[in-house]
């Protein structure tokens, strides 16, 4: 019997005996409610949670704080307008959320980027990842109470921001991803400096692996905390590092990576069969990990040639339907497009990765006690952004 | 990527006499024509392997279910609706941008024009569930994407939640912002918008008031100079603010 | 205190309590998009530093802070919530409308479900535009905030009269 398993069986047990005391003294029902404004919260979520004592009968999220319109404003955007607005729905590696949308827009087109665009697109949608994840991991840390760790994920978030401002002069929304290859080539010298960056990122895992994941607090308040089986977590829909923390070997960018440049590379996806918080923690951890040294191999790999390919400056695309769906930071995203010929979609349906992340939440936090509620929330790892749209 | 010259509708048993199409995406739509008989009303593939299966509002549960357990289509991922309407709102500003700067003729939006796998009526829900690559629950087909046309009076169809626990928050969703009711859904409240608000925002004929009052900015891309303004754009600015009454 | 409220001011001693009232900015924690971001890397990061310039981000409730910063969308469904949070802040309070959708709605200037502009709800004392503000940007708008508690009539604020807008 593995420690999780043992401590699993504990924390059963302890419900179990919770419970039997609550009937027991006939205790009454409670209504707590944490938001929407609440500094445990990811923003603006609200979670109404009946509680029995300690233990939570349900909890409930409320979102909709930050519901935008999305899918209604696409359909008045022009295609190079979408862009921008969807940068923002993920708003920690906005250059992720463009790059299944043109891929989707490309398909339809029957355009294809030239090679070097590829690359770069790979580069940068690796490098948002870091920019993505890296706060997740500090910010895990300030939810369980050790303030240190965002204070480093800030500091070096801001070289990986940097490298991303350096090439598309946005530090959160690049808005640099074309229908038909990029807006622009990459700066001079910028291919060295990023080398550094990334040294620096895999710094900062190592410092985070022996500052939290090895504090026994950390590990008492993770192992065994908010489990979700693979066939559960399928079935609700959760992707990326959530459902490979439950042991489901599956990754886009290795099964399907359409129009993106994984499959060129040498790399592993990283699962663990554990499904619990500490499991979710250490999958990104080692995501990120990963991410840097697929970022060095592109660099040694990357061709030369045009970033654009031959498009119409007005662009109109054809009639049909595409579905595109890459492995963005938060799990599987994709955009499914609907387009009659015109210079705007006609509809634009976007599958975000934390809607569909969140909502295992309802099932996960029954019977929980209170103070988990916010280690499996930010276990979870979701953006309010993207939930809402 | 040569999407158009291969791409094909597969109605019926016509599919097998194409070479082009994945193998998967054919076996897939063999098992659930097998399965449900006269309730798949259409469907088609592309050479990237995607499949869309247009099935009966009766058969939608039905379809899920078949899915999930015989296409091996475990993962869920995501169902919405698709309005048909040619929007008499939703984009009117930027039909004014095609014919302004684009000298494009007026257009009429009257026929529904539906997209792949056909369809009859306004609102289609959809849906896409996708298997495993490998492992022992590897899939026949990578992905299925499921549609099925609505009622126009009183739209509603079967709800997923017993096949897809996960598609509970997704038709919560395409409640509020279609009006499709999902029978058998236990708790069909709002997700995202405030409980007083009022009307289906994602439907085309929804109007979305701040363009009616100030029409897009961005609908002339040449700033005029200073000296000839007024009289050179007079015609177009008072068309799009005269659209907008 | 009384003189404060009777509005006696002597001009040495308004000048003392607003440099002190100037360099201890308690400033509310309120992220609620994207700009909560570049909020928390002015405020958490040691490279921007905001307590340099005297601003403190602890408080995690509103009855403690001078200061909110108002940092991202608002959304009709949040606007109560706004509202409710401003009115707990105790007199003298300030409101920092940072980024381009609390502005004025920004990108969703024709959306269906966003308060297009915080100021519809609650008075606003620096605009920062941007979208998202860059940090420096944000540091900017506290320290033109800053001057304008250092030139203000301390007795008229602290009666607590109400601002109204419109």
């Amino acid at each position: 019997m593995n420690t999780t398993t043992r401590e699993q069986m504990a924390y059963i047990a302890g419900q179990a005996a919770d419970a039997r005391l609550n009937v027991e003294l006939e205790t009454e029902g409670m209504t707590l409610n944490i938001g929407p404004q609440h500094p445990a919260t990811h923003g603006t979520l609200r979670i109404v949670a009946r509680l029995d004592g300690e233990q939570v009968i349900e909890a409930e999220p409320i979102m909709g704080y930050m519901h935008r319109g999305y899918e209604k404003l696409t359909e008045v955007r022009t295609y190079p307008q979408v862009t921008t607005l969807i940068n923002r729905i993920d708003w920690l590696g906005s250059f992720a959320n463009e790059v299944p949308f043109i891929l989707a827009a490309e398909q339809l087109m029957e355009i294809e980027a030239p090679p070097r665009a590829q690359w770069i697109r790979t580069i940068l949608f690796e490098l948002s990842r870091i920019a993505n994840i890296s706060l997740f991991l500090g910010d895990m840390g300030v939810q369980l109470g050790a303030l240190t760790p965002v204070f480093y994920a800030f500091r070096d978030r801001e070289f990986v921001l940097n490298q991303i401002e350096a090439v598309t002069g946005g530090r959160f929304h690049p808005n640099f991803d074309r229908i038909g290859g990029l807006k622009d080539d990459l700066p001079a010298g910028w291919i060295e400096e990023t080398r550094e960056v990334l040294g620096k990122m895999r710094t900062f895992c190592d410092e985070l692996e022996d500052l939290l994941m090895g504090n026994e607090i950390f590990e008492v308040r993770t192992r065994g905390i908010g489990i979700i089986p693979a066939d559960v977590g399928l079935s609700y829909g959760l992707s990326g590092a959530n459902i490979r923390a439950s042991g489901v070997d599956w990754d886009i960018r290795r099964d399907n990576p359409c129009g993106l440049v994984y499959d060129e590379l040498d790399w592993q996806v990283w699962t663990h069969p554990d499904g619990d918080s500490f499991a979710r923690y250490w999958v990104r951890l080692q995501e990120v990990r990963e991410a840097t040294k697929m970022i060095e191999q592109l660099f040694d790999g990357l061709p030369s040639g045009p970033i654009m390919a031959k498009v119409p400056r007005i662009i109109k695309v054809p009639a049909g339907e595409a579905y595109v769906e890459t492995e963005n930071p938060l799990g599987a995203m994709g955009y499914y497009i609907v387009s009659q010929g015109e210079l705007v979609p006609f509809r634009v349906k976007i599958r975000s990765a934390s809607f569909n992340n969140l909502s295992i939440a309802p099932w996960l936090l029954k019977g929980v006690y209170v103070p988990d509620i916010i280690t499996i929330l930010a276990s979870l790892y979701f953006i309010l952004g993207d939930i809402d749209r | 990527m040569a999407t158009e010259s291969a791409e094909a509708e597969v109605a019926g048993d016509s599919a097998v006499e194409l070479p082009a199409l994945p193998e998967g995406s054919v076996a897939a739509f063999d098992i659930l024509k097998a399965t449900l008989g006269d309730c798949v009303l259409g469907s088609h593939i592309k050479p990237t392997g995607d499949l869309w299966v247009r099935v009966a509002a009766e058969a939608w549960r039905q379809a899920g279910e078949v899915a999930r357990d015989e296409l091996g289509c475990v993962w869920f991922d995501f169902l919405s609706v698709i309005d048909w309407l040619p929007s008499p709102f939703g984009r009117d500003m930027d039909a004014e941008q095609d014919r302004i700067v684009y000298g494009a003729p007026a257009r009429e939006l009257e026929a529904m024009e539906h997209g792949y796998a056909g369809g009859e009526s306004r609102l289609q829900v959809f849906a896409r569930v996708a298997a495993l690559p490998s492992g022992s629950n590897a899939g026949v087909a990578p992905a299925v994407i499921l549609k099925a046309d609505l009622p126009d009076e009183n739209p509603a169809v079967e709800s997923w939640i017993s096949v897809y626990a996960g598609a509970d928050w997704h038709e919560r969703e395409a409640w509020e912002m279609f009006g499709v009711i999902f029978v058998g859904h236990p708790d069909l409240r709002h997700i995202y918008l405030p409980s007083e608000f009022e009307g289906n925002p994602m439907r085309k004929d929804f109007p979305l008031l701040a363009r009616r009052v100030k029409p897009w900015p961005g609908i002339v891309d040449v700033e005029l100079m200073p000296g000839e303004a007024e009289t050179a754009d007079g015609d177009g600015a008072a068309d799009a603010v005269g659209g907008a009454e | 205190m009384g003189l404060i409220e009777s509005g006696k001011m002597p001009k040495p001693l308004t000048k003392l309590l607003n440099i002190s009232r100037r360099y201890s900015l308690w400033v509310y924690q309120w992220g609620l998009a994207c700009c909560a971001i570049e909020m928390g890397a002015t405020f958490g990061s040691a490279r921007y530093d905001v307590m340099r310039l005297g601003v403190i981000p602890f408080p995690a409730s509103p009855r403690q802070a001078d200061l909110v910063v108002i940092s991202g969308t608002v959304t009709d469904k949040m606007a109560p919530s706004i509202v409710r949070l401003y009115e707990q802040m105790p007199d003298p309070k300030y409101v920092i409308s940072m980024g381009s959708c609390a502005n004025c709605g920004g990108p969703y200037w024709d959306s269906y479900s966003v308060t297009k502009g915080v100021d519809q709800l609650i008075p606003v004392d620096v605009y920062v535009p941007g979208c998202p503000p860059r940090p420096e940007a944000l540091l900017e708008g506290i320290v033109l905030l800053q001057e304008r508690i250092q030139n203000e009539d301390i007795s008229a604020r602290w009666r607590g009269e109400p601002i109204v807008v419109n």
